[in-house]
């Protein structure tokens, strides 16, 4: 088993790149917000839909598509956070959480009604793995289009970066992540802050939506399939920390794949909680802390 | 009618049980609870194992049930007793897809996904349904009166004021020299068993349960059923509890109303209504429909 | 703890109204069926044509004068794939809508929760799922299950995949109730016929990627790939082989491989995927018209849905009367032998009304029970993916 290890490894990264896109998402509403969104769900799925009638209806290409994904999952993000969630705030955010739920059971049943159950593919030709020797570590496959995958995601990770390191409006946002009252006493409008975290957050969660359909496929479920791997990822790593999102999302990747050695694979599931319960026992808000955006 | 109506009457009372037991630790204690269909299934389980394969009489089983689900409480809230909230959440709902996977994999104890069948419940068979389904609303409603009684008690006594008081500030809590985590604990475990008696009484009401009957759903039903009710409020809980059994059961009446619709668009906009009426309520009724009366004064930021 | 009880009771009862004043003419009115189904959940890829096969069928009969005079009247309703919501359900349609017989559950924890309701009120209940445990269960005739059970389905992939010449199988099974049984019967059947099982992995079909499960079977250099799986799982599971250039024999059940799964993963990456289901004579009428009313190839599961109802039409028809307790007594003898043979509802209604026995063969097959409610003498047909497309191997 241990031979496998490798192979194991560059699975569990390449896994863990596509987990990172919609972790981030999940953890940049949280730093905005302050409530772990489970709507992030729905708009995974919305995402994959909204590829899946770019790419299949109107035959754009699959870079395009998840442009649209990333985009219409995004308007949907503020558009159900100003319709469903948004005067809840002053409730708390336990109340935005359970009222989340809601939401995603909500958006949910609305793909359904609009598209049924029916499982849908890309038209993505599917490629060959290719073949690589590590000498001393044997042969390992790689899959060229999880690494087109992988790529796509560092590219929405880079722009990310970018625009909160460097634009304007990205430093308003991490001003107001930082400290939302003194944000609020330097004249920036939290609403529009708001709003924007969503759009980013959603959209993150739409993309990486599509990505995780192209392996497998577009159906209602789509989102809801990776919900509780996204929460980890985020947890492990620390709510609110966009870096820590993406060392969780390795680490749970990583984590998923390698379990297989130890554990059953039914039991795969279980390991992203433990990574939680293992981390948090040593640093009770994940690795990389909150607020390190 | 009258059996369908009884039948919908135990599972809004194993809810109205939940929902106590959420009551105290979350409506009390703060502290969210996002796994609680996990205790649900621990009590299910226990009770319906130790009955079905070792056949311990209901008398010993039920006890044992609630105890198993405390015990299962207490040890979550001592490996969660440091989280803040949104962490609680999270890890608590892994701990109950943790306890569907066991339920799942351990075929050896728990039948894996083919489940227990046949377990068994007085009367059964020898009353007609319509006899059986009465007596077990009797005694679920028995139990959920009991349970709101101790819950009450519970939260006018000095015990639910530190609760309380750790729901507004733990560390305001400690420093006037309350043992916070003692009071957490006991919370967990009353709430926990609470759980636990639901999921036994379920279970052999029910006759049959899979690691499939205990999906997150659950938890969100109970949730909802309590927020909607009035959080940190019995009669809120138990309100709640009835009235998320009428919305999902009620909208199963829907489908008929509007003609032209897919049986699976009439399925999906059940769904879809439940999930909207849920949203309306915290946004209209954001303290529930039995809001709690401030019983302390204490000074707001927000 | 009484006001408690009114009070529900008056929530729910005008919830219910409209159907207090129907139920006053259930006995001499239509004949209420129900469906029972998952529309949302796991099961949901599955559901919806399972309802609309049942719809179309039931307009059929009606359109051509129901069933002793009577109309059927269908109540559907969505299991969620979640036993707890299926027990729910299926006491609306038994205690509220009298329903004198249930069809289509899917998921085995489904059809074993809703079990115990059917015999206690006498309703029957028609299935479609696959655990062995369910014929087993003390029902005392009131399931009638068309899907071949475990053994059966387990003993035909052995025997079909040593005759293809693999001699060694490794199984890639999502988990169910019928996983373990179902490889164990495999090996026994494999060994037997000189060839050999290598191995299984036992995956949760509700992850996303299952590259190390498949790294895992591919190790072992099988020659042919056991694929217990749903739908949504077998796509994935098919482009992971491809990608690894794994190019073998690959059997499945076709209630997974079902003709949308075709166009999702696209035909390079299905080519040489051999579906199993079980099936009635090739060319059969039955098959035909689930095939018109979908617009598409059906899967097992439509196949077996027109089935129940065309067995609860023909009960009623020969039994006279519409309770579950008729159909109870009746269903066992539509597939009678020595009758003239039929393959529509509306043509065996018009004999039995004539006095005369009828041998139903539906979509699914012949229609023949043994005393627990398994099916007998069923034949399965082997399909093989050529170019995106289904190409008919042949009947066995």
């Amino acid at each position: 088993m241990s031979g496998d290890v490798p192979q194991l490894l560059i699975n569990g990264l390449l896994a863990g790149t596509q987990l990172a896109v919609p972790a981030i998402g999940f953890t940049t509403i949280f730093a905005v917000l302050r409530f772990p969104s489970f709507a992030i769900a729905s708009h995974a799925t919305i995402g994959a839909y909204a590829g899946y009638l770019a790419n299949v209806w109107l035959g754009l290409p699959a870079g395009v598509a998840l442009l649209a994904a990333f985009v219409v999952a995004g308007l949907f993000g503020v558009a159900s956070d100003e319709i469903a969630l948004r005067r809840l705030r002053t409730s708390g955010p336990l109340t935005v959480a359970i009222a989340s739920v809601a939401l995603t059971i909500v958006l949910e049943n609305l793909v359904r009604f609009g598209f049924g159950n029916d499982q849908r593919g890309y038209a993505v030709a599917v490629l060959r793995d290719w073949r690589v020797d590590l000498g001393v570590f044997g042969m390992v496959r790689i899959g060229p289009q999880q690494v087109h995958n992988a790529g796509a995601a560092l590219v929405a990770m880079g722009v990310l970066f970018v625009f909160l390191g460097f634009t304007r409006t990205g430093k308003m946002m991490r001003a107001v992540a930082d400290n939302p009252m003194l944000a609020s006493l330097k004249g920036i409008n939290a609403d529009r802050v708001a709003q924007l975290a969503n759009f980013i957050g959603m959209g993150l969660a739409g993309f990486g939506g599509m990505l995780v359909a192209m392996d497998t496929a577009v159906d209602p479920l789509t989102g809801f399939r990776v919900m509780l791997s996204i929460f980890a990822a985020a947890v492990v790593g620390g709510l609110g920390s966009i870096p820590g999102a993406v060392l969780g999302a390795f680490v749970v990747g990583v984590g998923e794949e390698l379990s297989i050695v130890v554990l059953d694979p039914t039991y795969r599931t279980a390991v992203g909680f433990l990574a939680i319960l293992v981390v948090l026992s040593f640093r009770p808000r994940g690795l990389l802390g909150e607020r390190a955006v | 009618m009258e059996n369908y109506l009884l039948a919908m009457a135990v599972f809004a009372g194993c809810y109205a049980l939940m929902a106590l037991g959420l009551n105290l630790i979350f409506g009390l204690a703060g502290m969210i609870n996002l796994g609680l269909v996990g205790f649900f299934a621990i009590g299910a389980y226990c009770s319906a194992l130790l009955t079905v394969k070792l056949q311990v009489p209901l008398l010993l089983a039920w006890p044992a049930a609630i105890l198993a689900a405390s015990a299962c409480g207490v040890g979550v809230a001592l490996v969660t007793a440091r989280l803040r909230g949104d962490y609680l959440a999270i890890v608590t709902l892994g701990f109950s897809e943790v306890i569907r996977l066991v339920a799942s994999n351990e075929i050896w104890l728990t039948n894996g996904t083919d489940g227990i069948s046949a377990i068994p419940a007085p009367g059964r068979g020898v009353l007609t349904p319509l006899l059986f389904n009465l007596q077990f609303m009797v005694i679920v409603w028995l139990a959920v009166g009991l349970a709101a009684l101790l819950v009450a008690r519970l939260s006018a006594a000095p015990f639910g004021r530190v609760l309380r008081a750790i729901r507004e500030d733990d560390v305001i809590a400690s420093v006037a020299g309350k043992p916070v985590l003692v009071f957490k604990l006991q919370a967990f475990a009353i709430g926990a068993g609470l759980m636990g008696a639901a999921g036994a009484l379920y279970a052999h009401f029910n006759a049959y349960i899979a690691p499939d009957s205990f999906q997150p759903l659950v938890t969100i039903y109970v949730v909802l059923a309590l927020t909607a009710g009035g959080t940190g409020t019995v009669r809120g809980a138990v309100l709640g509890a009835i009235l998320v059994v009428a919305l999902t059961e009620g909208t199963r009446f829907l489908g008929g109303v509007i003609p032209g619709l897919a049986p699976v668009q009439i399925a999906a906009l059940r769904e879809a209504i439940i999930g909207i009426v849920l949203i309306l309520l915290l946004t209209y009724r954001p303290g529930g429909i039995i809001p709690e009366r401030p019983r302390t004064h204490r000074l707001e930021v927000s | 703890m009484t006001l408690r009880t009114s009070r529900r009771t008056a929530l729910l009862g005008g919830l219910a109204a409209p159907f207090v004043s129907r139920l006053a003419v259930a006995q001499s009115g239509p004949i209420r069926l129900g469906t029972l189904t998952p529309q949302t959940g796991a099961g949901g890829p599955y559901g919806p044509a399972m309802v609309k096969v049942a719809q179309a069928l039931v307009a059929e009969i009606n359109a051509a004068g129901g069933v002793a005079g009577r109309r059927i009247e269908l109540v559907n309703e969505d299991d969620e794939t979640n036993p707890d919501a299926g027990v729910r359900a299926a006491r609306k349609l038994i205690d509220v809508d009298k329903v004198s017989a249930i069809i289509g559950t899917w998921a085995s924890a489904v059809t074993t929760a809703v079990a115990p309701l059917a015999w206690e009120n006498k309703v029957m209940l028609f299935t479609v799922s696959g655990a062995d445990s369910i014929t087993r269960l003390p029902h005392q005739g009131y399931i009638i299950r068309t899907q071949p059970n475990t053994y059966l389905q387990s003993t035909t992939v052995g025997k079909y995949l040593a005759s293809i010449g693999a001699k060694t199988v490794f199984a890639l099974s999502a988990q169910t109730p019928f996983a373990v049984d179902s490889y164990n019967r495999i090996a026994e059947v494999l060994a037997q016929n000189g060839a050999k099982a290598v191995g299984d992995v036992i995956y949760d079909a509700s992850k996303t990627s299952f590259r190390s499960e498949v790294d895992q079977a591919l190790k072992t250099k099988p020659d042919a790939l056991f694929l217990n799986s749903y739908t949504p799982d077998l796509a994935v599971i098919l482009r992971e082989l491809f990608r690894a250039g794994y190019d073998g024999k690959k059997l499945t059940y076709g209630y997974a491989a079902n003709a949308k799964l075709l166009e999702t993963v696209g035909a390079d990456v299905a080519e040489g995927l051999i579906s199993f289901a079980p099936s009635p004579d090739l060319g059969s009428p039955a098959y035909a018209k689930v095939k018109a009313i979908l617009g598409s190839d059906p899967d097992p599961y439509s196949c077996q849905v027109h089935d129940h109802i065309s067995l609860v039409a023909l009960a009623i028809g020969k039994a006279g009367a519409a309770t579950g307790l008729a159909i109870h007594d009746t269903v066992r003898g539509v597939g009678d032998a020595a009758g003239t043979k039929v393959t529509s509802a509306v043509d065996g209604l018009k004999l039995l009304a004539a006095g005369q026995k009828v041998n139903f063969e539906g979509a699914s097959g012949p229609c023949k029970f043994t005393s627990a409610g398994d099916i007998e003498g069923c034949r399965f047909r082997f399909d093989v993916a050529d170019k995106g497309k289904y190409r008919l191997l042949g009947l066995i």
